[in-house]
């Protein structure tokens, strides 16, 4: 069996991620915007006596790579030479696709293109010629849709073709004459290096270093030719060949285009339609704020009966247990300790699953990109760009794919205000701790104040991006360039999927982590033998009696402070901990009476603990993730420490503020 | 002629909406009860976004701009959601009511976000195909 490298490559959101899920029956996690791989991903499959590994690399516009996730794309064409590689193109955006066709036809690389969304294409009244597209091109195209899975062994067998076949030629766009005259210089000197002749086509890297591309030139920094082509380009601006050699570029397809491309009837379709009203100057972002609320309205309402049912059965359980467990400390282990816990966490798990749900859909319609569009004016006013909202929209779900989804941010500096600030934006894990104190104390306003809550972590994070920008990490932010995927309509499969993939994390970490956090706090509340179960005498009561002076001006108790300390671990442990340091065995609806009864409690203070649960230190794995994402402790360290100081302010104030207002404090 | 009926629509729908919401929003701040018209001020503040998306239709109709067309289609749109949102946390909350065996009426369900919906659905029925052009599954 011969072995087989494709590269799957293309722009943004162009469906990659789909066509390598359908080729290799992988999951990975795919949206209807632009930056979800941001690294590559390998998948293997075997076809027709060929072992083929396929790459899923980042979406880039161009081989010239700004962003990290571009130099991933590009360096692996680039260096890791890749038997073929398949340009996914979007049918229904073929001139700006066709633009790094022109650039890897100029590589010389074997390239097949996967004529992707073609279905789309076909319902907007597009008809594309593949066969002259493919001979104009010299390149083998195929019809695919990735989301039915059409087209793949057409796909498969074109690759392996054109993998076997060669040599390949480079087919390269007139530059005109005074840039190949330059061209033609600069290979004359590089031809010199016999070495760098082996690794890279020439042509193709005189044009690079024309462009001015500073990858390219560190290419050849060590090469005996690099000071004669220093020389050469020591005289020109790169920066009007680049526009220069680009229009040449647009040039080209522009003259292909007509000539495989047949317009349907005029007239506006439906994303258009929904653009134009949804991206609105003044309608935009109170449309975005009204979704959001339907969203969390939803997610309150439409889970409350698979709560209840959920807390019926816990509360059998616990019965169950409380009258057939010998001796009394083990049945408070199992009562107390994980049903308590694991059981507080695990009542919310239809609110989870029904919030990954809605995101779901709206992510995969595409409404989610059209949110990064529209908060764009907002993001370039405190000085980031608005690609930066997109790692918010992902913090959503879960900080630590939010972090990671920052390195689509060209600048450093914008790179990093964006991994700084997203850990205000309120993940899943923190969702439970708004429902319980929101339900108890709020009762039919509980979903506004989840909506407020959220407002208020995108408030944080952008009020903390103006900050970092006039302060510690001074700077411009570069302009925001985004096109919008289309509109689909999500099929209930796929939303459910999605939904599954997201919230299985949720219920993972019920058995894994909370459950361990439940039985630590157990053991704490159960030391020293013989004290009463979570009271002030035991170990729990001591750790937090310690802890208490730091959160009391905030009107948090010796359990409060104990439950925050253990969701530094995981959010959704501050929950569990309360379910076992309250003993309610019983499950969640038993926790909301038991925090009502507590008179240490009100409204008010409810507020201020949800505040601060929002903006206090991101959890262990978001930390890890901001360490590996900015390369030093000293950044993790300092989220800890300015989300510690900004919780504790913010809790203070608008915990007075609200005792005011609604009693209590 | 289809367009003057649609922007007749888009202003007598987008007027409905306007004003509920704005009833619903003074009912919430100073707890006035209302028959069929919750205290909800965010309640409130979805319809109003709503009433102004149909309102800007009325208004580019009334200028004589085709764009008005855009607007009351995706105001049909954004009712007919809600509308469906409504009702989905209403049929919840009678199944939770069930469940812990409270009382629930149907009157808790017919608030202005529902029987505004009925008159968009009746609107998107009525126009269906423009609502479809060019989509396709994700």
């Amino acid at each position: 069996m011969t072995g087989i490298r494709i590269a799957l490559t293309g722009n943004p959101n162009v469906g990659k991620t789909t066509l390598f899920n359908a080729l290799t029956g992988s999951r990975q996690h795919v949206g209807n915007w632009p930056g979800v791989t941001v690294e590559k991903k390998t998948g293997r499959i075997d076809w027709n006596g060929h072992a083929i590994d396929v790459i899923d690399l980042p979406g880039t516009y161009s081989l010239t790579a700004y962003s990290a996730d571009e130099v991933v794309a590009r360096d692996y064409i680039i260096d890791e030479n890749p038997d073929v590689v398949v340009q996914v193109v979007d049918a229904t955006n073929l001139e700006r696709n066709l633009y790094l066709t022109t650039q890897l036809a100029e590589l010389g690389v074997p390239v097949v293109i996967a004529l992707n969304m073609a279905d789309a294409a076909e319902a907007g009244g597009y008809a594309i010629d593949r066969e002259k597209l493919s001979a104009l091109l010299a390149i083998p195209v195929v019809r695919t849709v990735g989301t039915r899975g059409e087209g793949l062994d057409g796909l498969l067998d074109a690759a392996i073709r054109e993998a076997e076949t060669s040599p390949h030629h480079e087919h390269t766009v007139g530059y005109g004459n005074d840039a190949e005259a330059m061209i033609a210089s600069i290979v004359d000197v590089l031809s010199a290096d016999k070495d760098l002749t082996k690794r890279y086509p020439l042509r193709w890297l005189a044009v690079r270093l024309l462009e001015g591309d500073e990858n390219a030139l560190a290419k050849i920094r060590d090469s005996p030719a690099f000071t004669g082509v220093q020389a050469l380009l020591s005289g020109i601006d790169p920066d009007e060949y680049e526009a220069a050699m680009a229009d040449r570029r647009y040039e080209m397809i522009a003259a292909v285009l007509p000539q495989v491309r047949t317009a349907g009837a005029g007239g506006m379709n439906v994303s258009e339609m929904v653009d134009r009203v949804v991206t609105d100057r003044y309608l935009g972002i109170p449309i975005f704020l009204a979704l959001m609320w339907g969203a969390f309205e939803l997610t309150f309402a439409v889970a409350a009966p698979f709560v209840a049912l959920i807390e019926a059965g816990l509360a059998w359980l616990s019965a169950t247990v409380a009258g057939s467990i010998e001796p009394g400390w083990l049945a408070s282990l199992v009562g107390d300790g994980i049903i308590g816990g694991v059981g507080a966490v695990l009542v919310f798990v239809p609110n989870i699953f029904i919030l990954f749900l809605i995101l779901s859909f709206l992510d995969d319609t595409g409404y989610l990109a059209r949110a990064a569009f529209i908060m764009d004016r907002l993001m370039y006013a405190i000085g980031l760009p608005g690609k930066a909202f997109i790692p918010m929209l992902i913090g959503f779900g879960c900080n630590v794919p939010g972090i990671m989804a920052a390195r689509t941010i060209e600048g450093e500096k914008d790179r990093l205000i964006t991994i700084l600030v997203n850990p205000f934006i309120s993940c899943s894990a923190r969702l439970p701790v708004y429902i319980l104190f929101a339900g108890a104390f709020f009762g039919a306003g509980a979903g506004g104040v989840v909506f407020l809550l959220y407002i208020l972590g995108i408030a944080a994070a952008i009020g903390s991006a103006k900050l970092f920008r006039h302060t510690i990490l001074p700077g411009e932010s570069s302009p925001f360039i985004m096109e919008m995927p289309p509109y689909r309509l999500p099929t209930a499969w796929t939303s459910l999927l999605h939904m599954w993939s997201r919230g299985a994390m949720y219920v993972r970490k019920a058995g894994t982590i909370i459950l361990v956090g439940a039985l630590v706090v157990w053991c704490l509340a159960s030391l020293p033998f013989g004290v009463d179960y979570g009271s002030s005498a035991s170990l729990a009561g001591a750790l937090g009696h310690l802890l208490e002076p730091l959160v009391a001006p905030l009107g948090f108790d010796w359990k409060i402070a104990v439950a925050l300390l253990f969701g530094f671990v995981a959010k959704e442990v501050v929950v569990g901990s309360l379910g076992v340091l309250y003993g309610t065995g019983e499950g969640g609806d038993a926790l909301s009476m038991a925090l009502l009864a507590d008179p240490g409690l009100s409204a008010a203070t409810a507020l201020a603990l949800m505040i601060f649960v929002l903006l206090y230190t991101p959890c262990l794995a978001t930390i890890a993730t901001i360490r590996k994402e900015t390369g030093s402790w000293r950044w993790a360290g300092f989220s800890v420490a300015y989300g510690l100081v900004l919780a504790w302010l913010l809790a203070l104030i608008v915990g007075h503020i609200a005792s005011l207002f609604l009693g209590g404090a | 002629m289809s367009n003057v009926i649609k922007g007749v629509f888009g202003a007598v729908l987008g007027v409905l909406y306007g004003g509920l919401g704005m009833l619903q929003i003074v009912s919430a701040v100073t707890y006035l009860a209302l028959p069929f018209v919750p205290a909800s001020f965010f309640g409130g503040f979805v319809l109003l976004v709503i009433g102004a998306v149909l309102l800007t239709g009325a208004r580019k109709f009334a200028q004589g701009l085709d764009e008005g067309v855009v607007f009351v289609n995706v105001g049909i749109l954004l009712s007919v959601a809600f509308g469906a949102v409504t009702l989905l946390a209403a049929g919840a909350g009678a199944l939770e009511a069930v469940i812990a065996e409270e009382a629930w009426s149907i009157a808790d369900a017919i608030t202005p976000a529902v029987y505004l919906a009925v008159i968009g659905a009746a609107g998107f029925l009525a126009w269906c195909r423009t609502f479809f052009r060019g989509l396709v599954a994700a």
